[in-house]
């Protein structure tokens, strides 16, 4: 990278936080905007920090199971759909439905099905499910016509064809929806924690909301913020790396 | 090896037209053609007068409209089953995610056949490629990696060999070397070969025979004999005998 490509957005960065800072410092907007040093002081207090600490050890593991559970599914029922022809029709409008659910109007019922402990996760899993769903199918489907022709020419039986072609071809496809559904896990996980989860960072979000705790508040969603950047921002060069060995 | 037989083929596509529904236009035929076993067998013709279409039928990817493709007396997809059928296309038909080495490997790994690294190597040394085993496609020349595909293309000693305009991608210089090349890979093993091209030298320098097709639906209008005798020095692109032949062959593209 460039280093003037790296200067610009940085100084952007700065000009953001030192203007969040003098607003906050200045009470324009009352309490609730908070200057960004007393946000970050929180960080510093043993105890709030230990509860950042297991609420976000409790989010992670729901996010990541739901993840990993929602994104082998999806792809599975790709790959099942691209396999058998007949399928297709059926599951891509199936998945739509799941992706026309809103996740929140699900809380309840997962409430009752999974559990105060499982539905973070299980609401996790619901968009990313449908994320890899498209980002499969749409990969497996994107494999060179011409390359189509000569395995056929070759004699390649379906299982060659998928293995040795189509499943490599469909990878940088794949990393741009697991880029995508890694925000999504974390909202699903979230959300499923305002149904009562017993620990999460949704938990103190809405705990410190209802308590008046700005800056633990703001401390929480900082550190959401930075949990989806990163795991953005690593599956951005996943991709990347793959987009051009794959091309 | 393979002898090619093509009874009374055509082919028709349905097309919708605007307020009628469907209507079927013929892209091809009716044909006939015969290729003896071993004969490299050039098709020239205007564009959209079916040449790919023919290479389609005779490589089992498309199926005749009436009348019948034979391959040694079988359907075409029996060559197919058989991994006796090699083909190479314009370009982008390598998988880019492997090197020179892994595309030469692929046939083999398709057809479930362990290779000998001496076999790659030999494979490697056809296609005029050492030192490159470990490129990957992007890495190469759009002459190199013609080279890998039609090695490929003949990695498993096939019975029949087609090339879909294997240099119409290639600038002119380098398809007047990648055409002596082919013929030094062609004469290795021999295969019956139909090539489709643009190319009127190419076909003359090239082929045992020539067959020109009519503008769409595709029908032979010469089919022509090459008398030249292999290999085929760059010299003979100078006699007086080449290019009364490309010219005769020319003059037989012009709408009649």
């Amino acid at each position: 990278m460039k280093p003037r490509s790296l200067l610009y957005p940085a100084i952007g960065c700065v000009i953001l936080l030192c203007t969040w800072e003098i607003a906050g410092r200045s009470g324009a907007f009352g309490k609730t905007l908070p200057a960004l040093s007393q946000v970050l002081r929180v960080y510093g207090v043993g105890p709030r920090r230990a509860l950042l600490f297991r609420s976000t050890a409790a989010t992670l593991g729901s996010a990541a199971i739901g993840y990993a559970a929602g994104a082998c599914l999806g792809a599975a029922v790709a790959i099942l759909a691209h396999l058998v022809p007949v399928l297709r029709g059926g599951l891509d409008r199936m998945a739509v439905l799941v992706n026309a659910l809103p996740v929140i109007a699900l809380g309840p019922v997962l409430i009752i099905t999974a559990g105060r402990q499982g539905t973070p996760a299980a609401l996790a899993s619901v968009p990313v499910f449908f994320l890899l769903y498209t980002s499969t199918a749409a990969g497996l489907r994107g494999a060179s016509r011409r390359l189509e022709l000569v395995f056929t020419t070759l004699g390649a039986s379906r299982w060659q064809r998928l293995r040795k072609l189509e499943s490599v071809a469909a990878l940088p496809s794949v990393l741009s929806g697991m880029k995508i559904a890694a925000g999504s896990a974390m909202i699903g996980a979230i959300v499923g924690e305002w149904f009562g989860a017993p620990a999460g960072l949704g938990v103190v979000v809405l705990n410190s909301m209802q308590n008046f705790q700005i800056p633990l508040l703001w401390a929480t969603v900082i550190v959401i913020a930075a949990i989806t950047l990163s795991s953005y921002g690593v599956l951005t060069l996943l991709e990347r790396a793959a987009r051009r060995r794959i091309g | 090896m393979a002898t090619l037989a093509l009874r009374g083929v055509t082919r028709s596509y349905l097309r919708r037209t605007e307020g009628r529904g469907r209507q079927s236009f013929a892209a091809l035929g009716p044909l006939d053609v015969q290729v003896g076993d071993g004969e490299f067998v050039a098709l020239i013709g205007p564009s959209g007068c079916g040449k790919s279409t023919v290479l389609h039928l005779l490589a089992g990817l498309d199926e005749p409209t009436t009348g019948q493709v034979q391959i040694n007396g079988q359907p075409p997809r029996e060559l197919q089953t058989q991994q006796a059928l090699g083909i190479a296309f314009q370009e982008h038909a390598l998988l880019p995610w492997r090197t020179v080495e892994g595309n030469l490997r692929l046939p083999f790994e398709v057809a479930g056949r362990t290779v000998s690294t001496e076999r790659i190597q030999e494979l490697i040394a056809l296609a005029g490629l050492n030192g490159f085993e470990h490129a990957r496609p992007a890495e190469l020349s759009g002459g190199m990696r013609q080279r890998v595909a039609i090695a490929r293309a003949l990695a498993l000693q096939p019975k029949l060999l087609l090339l879909d305009e294997p240099f119409g991608a290639l600038d002119a210089v380098t398809r007047r070397r990648m055409n002596f090349e082919l013929e030094r890979i062609w004469l290795e093993s021999r295969p019956t070969t139909v090539m489709v091209t643009h190319s009127v030298e190419e076909a003359v320098l090239l082929a045992d025979r020539v067959i020109v097709l009519t503008e769409r639906p595709g029908r032979v209008r010469v089919d022509t004999t090459v008398p030249f005798a292999r290999p085929r020095p760059d010299a003979l692109m100078r006699t007086p005998e080449f290019h009364r032949l490309a010219d005769e062959l020319t003059a037989s593209l012009e709408p009649a």
